[in-house]
């Protein structure tokens, strides 16, 4: 099976190339991952308390230490677990109540992120399922050209955010003057990477973010886009402030939506 | 060559808050409320998001990716004992805690990184070191006799020996400010409350060692967190009153944890106390306080345990008050300066934070700024006298009592 994205007709890249660099990308995903959980797992397992002599952090103590303060009753502030996951963790309350201008260029950042994960998700299951032999009421490529429009709504809906936030950190002083390269490079990346998929969708069609490049561009384009989304959406997650996208709903769910 | 180790340990700090300093997207928010760095001139090391991104570099070059590979790195012994003068330029009032977009539990956070500083040998801060060994001694940090804790005891008010309530006056109160404990005891015999008290079986609640990371100095908190347990049931109470902000939060929260079990008592602030009296009807006013009062909310009573309503309601309920409220007010309130040990280690820290509030108070165009806390009245006090305000800087507990018509001297 042939993946839409390529050098050159000639090196062509195949659903199975693909397919290896996102398990290396999983894969250093997996191996950062655990190395934060063994880094927090350094911490004490309760209120009080001191590391055991000679014991390395664990992943383990990290995730009994969590779900034993996630589990455990509060002073006076705790929420329900449902209510923190729907209107802390998908909603985004917290950040409403503060300010909702940042509020709504977190939501579609946030939104536009995940839905066109989740719609990537979508396309790889019902290629793996063609991949294994079921048939379907339609074609890889006919679910494709369904995705096409949502896509497009999310990927805007995901720039116009970007958009704002580099635009606020480039020009209101006062976030400016308090950014540093931590900031920086999660800002820039997605902008990179949200830029470069709608440049590799331009050259592909014509359409507006073709900056008149030449169509032979296109797969060149869009294997940059694959392999820098696999790159940073995934296997830079753990090494970078992305770490803010597991430890926030964490930290939410331990502290039982926050004070 | 030895492999080297790591600068800094992770000693009274919980693998949840090691992660929370992953958590921190850096908005800002925190640096917009919190009341020291504002106080200080917007030092930038007093912002709690500066404090969060240095440790978490701290544990990354100790235990992160690198530290792993290559070992950890250095960090300078002088770059440490900085950190810690800035953690301990905190009053742990919690707004940050309060507006942290990623819920962060900065209170518990900044007592963690204390504890931990104390136990490598690098905090506390300044004379800060003191106040638990004075607990220890005299178990109360002013050193006075244990055997002058009803010393102030005027002839006309009745202590029962044994009763199911008890008031916990506090080292401040019983020892410095003596109207708040001449009103909270006239008020309850007016009332008709029979109460007990602990006399000098009552030890320091250990607040300040707690708050200041001394936790573990010696136990002494722990050791006062059991003595006044056992000690209040003794007396047989069921109940026991603070008008202690400090006190009432140690004896909720930090008394539990320490002991590891549930207290055989209920535990309540005197304005809750009231606040139910009131909507039984069992308060006869006799004399209006004719006056605009604003309130101010303790730390360790509002955002710690959540006590924000019950002095509203008992203020609004004064005959003649007129009860205003400051722009920021209950979860956002700005803290008077006096909490976290800043009162005794920063104390001009303390009064530019009480200025700040107190001016917050004059925007209201109120009489009296009050609070429910003898450590915010002192503070609050000293901000007063340092603006050369016109304000009156009352404790709920003394408005009621003059409107009972009772005396606080």
């Amino acid at each position: 099976m042939l993946y839409f994205s390529g050098l050159s007709d000639a090196l062509r890249l195949t659903f199975v190339q693909i397919m290896i660099f996102s398990a290396i990308a999983i894969l250093i995903f997996l191996y950062g991952l655990i190395g934060n959980f063994q880094k927090w797992g350094a911490g004490v397992t309760g209120y009080g308390l001191e590391p055991q002599e000679g014991k390395k952090g664990s992943a383990i103590t990290f995730l009994k230490t969590w779900w034993n303060q996630v589990t455990a009753e509060s002073h006076h502030h705790g929420k329900p677990i449902l209510e923190v996951l729907i209107l802390d963790i998908i909603f985004q309350r917290r950040i409403l109540k503060r300010s909702p201008f940042r509020w709504f260029m977190h939501i579609f950042i946030f939104g536009g992120w995940m839905t066109l994960f989740a719609l990537s998700g979508m396309m790889f299951a019902v290629e793996m399922t063609e991949k294994i032999g079921i048939e379907l009421p339609f074609t890889p490529a006919e679910f494709r050209d369904f995705l096409s429009i949502p896509n497009y709504i999310f990927g805007y809906i995901l720039l116009i955010g970007v958009l704002i936030a580099l635009v606020r950190r480039l020009f209101v002083s006062e976030v400016r003057e308090a950014s540093i390269m931590y900031d920086w490079v999660l800002i820039g990346v997605v902008f990179l990477v949200t830029i470069s998929g709608f440049i590799a969708d331009g050259i592909r069609t014509g359409f507006i973010w073709s900056f008149g490049l030449d169509p032979s561009a296109a797969p060149p384009a869009a294997l940059f886009h694959s392999i820098i989304s696999l790159l940073f959406c995934i296997a830079f997650i753990p090494y970078s402030k992305y770490i803010h996208v597991i430890a926030i709903p964490l930290a939410l769910l331990a502290n039982k939506g926050g004070e | 060559m030895a492999k080297r180790t790591p600068s800094i340990d992770t000693k009274n700090v919980t693998a949840v808050q090691l992660m929370e300093l992953d958590s921190c997207v850096r908005c800002g928010e925190c640096v917009k409320w919190c009341p020291t760095y504002a106080a200080s001139g917007e030092k930038p090391g007093l912002a709690p998001r500066d404090k969060i991104l240095r440790w978490r570099q701290y544990m990354n070059k100790s235990y992160g990716f690198k530290a792993k590979i290559f070992g950890p790195e250095e960090i300078p012994q002088s770059e440490l004992e900085q950190f810690k003068d800035d953690v301990y330029g905190c009053t742990t009032c919690g707004v940050c805690a309060t507006v942290c977009e990623a819920g962060i539990n900065t209170v518990e956070l900044w007592e963690a990184l204390r504890t931990n500083l104390v136990k490598k040998g690098i905090g506390p801060y300044g004379k800060l070191g003191t106040i638990p060994k004075l607990i220890k001694q005299y178990h109360n940090a002013y050193m006075l006799d244990q055997k002058d804790r009803l010393a102030w005891v005027p002839t006309d008010v009745k202590i029962a020996d044994k009763s199911d309530i008890v008031y916990f006056t506090g080292c401040t109160a019983g020892y410095k400010q003596l109207s708040l404990a001449f009103a909270t005891s006239r008020v309850l015999n007016k009332l008709g409350i029979k109460f007990a008290m602990l006399g000098e079986e009552e030890w320091c609640c250990g607040s300040n060692p707690i708050r200041t990371g001394q936790i573990d100095y010696e136990d002494v908190a722990r050791e006062a967190a059991r003595h006044n347990v056992e000690a209040i049931q003794k007396k047989g109470a069921k109940k026991v009153l603070f008008a202690c902000a400090g006190c009432f939060r140690a004896a909720k929260v930090d008394w539990p944890r320490l002991l590891g079990k549930e207290l055989p008592f209920e535990v309540i602030h005197i304005t809750q106390f009231l606040a139910d009296l009131i909507k039984e009807d069992k308060i006869k006013w006799e004399k209006p306080i004719n006056k605009t009062v604003t309130y101010h909310d303790p730390c360790h009573l509002g955002r710690h345990v959540g006590v924000f309503n019950a002095p509203r309601f008992v203020l609004s309920h004064i005959p003649g008050v007129k009860f205003v409220e400051m722009e920021r007010s209950k979860e956002f309130q700005r803290c008077c300066g006096a909490g976290g040990g800043v009162k005794a280690g920063m104390p001009d820290l303390a009064v530019a934070i009480g200025e700040a509030r107190v001016k917050d108070a004059l925007e209201t165009d109120a009489d009296i700024l009050s609070s429910a806390c003898p450590f915010c009245k002192r503070n609050l006090s000293d901000g007063r006298d340092s603006l050369k305000a016109d304000i009156v800087v009352e404790d709920v507990i003394e408005l009621v009592a003059e409107a009972l018509g009772l005396s606080t001297t």
